[in-house]
């Protein structure tokens, strides 16, 4: 081969590469354009979501009622049996179905428990929209809660599926995503607890019970 | 010539006495087990979690939450109780802009020109119209606050943040932010700041050091309640908190790479030709 030849091929490659650049350019504006509609409706979505929980937050209402308004909104607009999953990290795998099914049962009553006892600290809470952005499958949009006695707390919620059926995967405040926390609280209880899944099972019951 | 001492900060003392308990404890407690190389899942985790002083760090969680308990907790749920809220968010405001220089020059060793910029213009601006610092006036001019602490200077330097260390009074950290935390007190003006024999001088350093103290723990009192309700490792959570909160902080502190040329200026890239 002459020095000629690897010349034209270096050439041809050159300009295939320009071209699939051009190509990828070409569609970057249409690629845009369903980016800004994807993280549109997932602002819609968490605005939504957003008012009706601070609409049981600050509304009237007894204790009971109250978690019966915040379940449906977990059910609704949350992928808690997902969360539950993640959380439970390389143990799902291990873990029995009759396991999986009482843990994933149970981790809808905690999250359930563990944000209505805690509705009365949130009374006064607000919260104001911020950008939203596309991360990968997910879209990601940003708020800031304020509640009183307290800082205001960049939040951000992670939204996936957002063209079909929208639901929150996590929740990230000040950059600590609550799923990953709450991952590794289970991993480091399972790990003081001879890897037992079924410890971790009693552990929340009893979480349930001294809340409930 | 007359023997003139070096000043030293007020918190050299605790130093050297938390020096000691350190390394009490590290005799103590000794270091976690290393889970086996047949099982990798567990090996992984092992690693993610990069705390091989585990039980040690357990005990100094266990004084801290004691110390908590009987001490700043009371007094930070006191000063909740007697101070009202707008004059603690005025005196947290004024906290950090005496923390301006410190704030300053991590901005600068970072090479980031225009956080260096928004410290600056908040100094001013919260000094002369914010009263001292009291009032906030130049986050709603247009100038946010930002975190900028030598343990992130470190980080942007490529420093890596070591293993989890969660130290007695100090709580959750690592080597990287434990030498940061050093080197913070060393760059404050403050500490070095007129005659060391000077009781005025040293009560005012003081007095500011346990309003610090008292101010960031009322902040974080509901959360804290909340985390300590709700885990079930309170410990691994605190830890795995902390990780994620300092990555985010050295994420944002990457990210920020806004452009020196201010907006009003002709930006001759942006120019179309004509």
């Amino acid at each position: 081969m002459n020095v000629d030849d690897t010349g034209a091929q270096n050439s041809m490659i050159l300009r295939r590469h320009f071209l699939t650049l051009a190509a990828a350019t070409a569609l970057v504006p249409f690629a845009r354009g369903a980016w800004a509609q994807s993280t549109d409706k997932a602002s819609a979505f968490i605005k939504v979501t957003g008012d009706r929980l601070v609409g049981v937050v600050n509304g009237p209402g007894s204790a009971s009622a109250k978690r019966a308004q915040m379940t449906q909104i977990l059910n609704d607009a949350v992928d808690v049996d997902g969360i539950a999953k993640f959380c439970l990290g390389r143990f799902w795998r291990t873990a029995s179905s009759a396991q999986q099914e009482a843990y994933v049962k149970l981790f809808h009553e905690v999250l359930v428990t563990n944000i209505t006892t805690k509705l009365g600290d949130y009374k006064g809470v607000s919260f104001i929209m911020g950008r939203a952005r596309v991360d990968g499958e997910n879209d990601v949009v940003s708020t800031t809660v304020n509640r009183p006695n307290n800082p205001p707390t960049a939040v951000d919620w992670i939204v996936a599926d957002v063209s079909a059926s929208p639901k929150i995967i996590d929740v990230v405040a000040e950059g600590t995503s609550l799923r990953l926390t709450q991952r590794q609280d289970y991993a480091s209880y399972l790990m003081h607890n001879n890897n037992n899944v079924d410890a971790l099972i009693s552990a929340m019951k009893n979480q349930v019970a001294q809340s409930g | 010539m007359r023997f003139v001492r070096v000043p030293r900060p007020p918190i050299t003392r605790v130093h050297r006495r938390l020096a000691y308990l350190l390394a009490l404890g590290v005799c103590l407690a000794g270091c976690a087990t290393k889970p086996p190389a047949s099982d990798p899942d567990a090996v992984a985790d092992y690693e993610q979690t990069n705390d091989p002083l585990e039980p040690t760090n357990r005990v100094f969680y266990a004084v801290n939450n004691g110390l908590d308990t009987v001490i700043l907790r009371p007094l930070a749920l006191g000063y909740r109780y007697v101070v009202p809220e707008p004059v603690r968010n005025g005196v947290h405001n004024m906290l950090s802009n005496i923390g301006t220089p410190v704030q300053l020059a991590n901005d600068m060793m970072e090479g980031k020109p225009r956080r260096a910029g928004d410290t600056v213009m908040r100094f001013i601006i919260n000094t002369t119209v914010g009263v001292v610092g009291f009032f906030d006036v130049a986050t709603k001019w247009g100038y946010p606050n930002h975190d900028a602490d030598f343990g992130m200077t470190l980080a942007s330097w490529g420093v890596p943040e070591g293993p989890f260390l969660f130290l007695p009074v100090l709580g959750p950290s690592d080597p990287r932010d434990a030498v940061g935390f050093g080197v913070d007190i060393a760059l404050d003006p403050f500490t070095w700041v007129g005659n060391p024999r000077d009781g005025t001088l040293k009560a005012i350093n003081w007095a500011r050091f346990g309003l610090n103290a008292v101010d960031t723990r009322e902040r974080v009192e509901d959360s804290l309640q909340q985390i300590k309700k709700t885990a079930l490792d309170p410990y691994a959570t605190f830890r795995s908190l902390y990780r994620q909160h300092r990555h985010s902080q050295i994420e944002q502190l990457r990210n920020d790479n806004r452009a020196t040329v201010p907006d009003w200026f002709a930006q001759p890239t942006n120019q179309p030709a004509k």
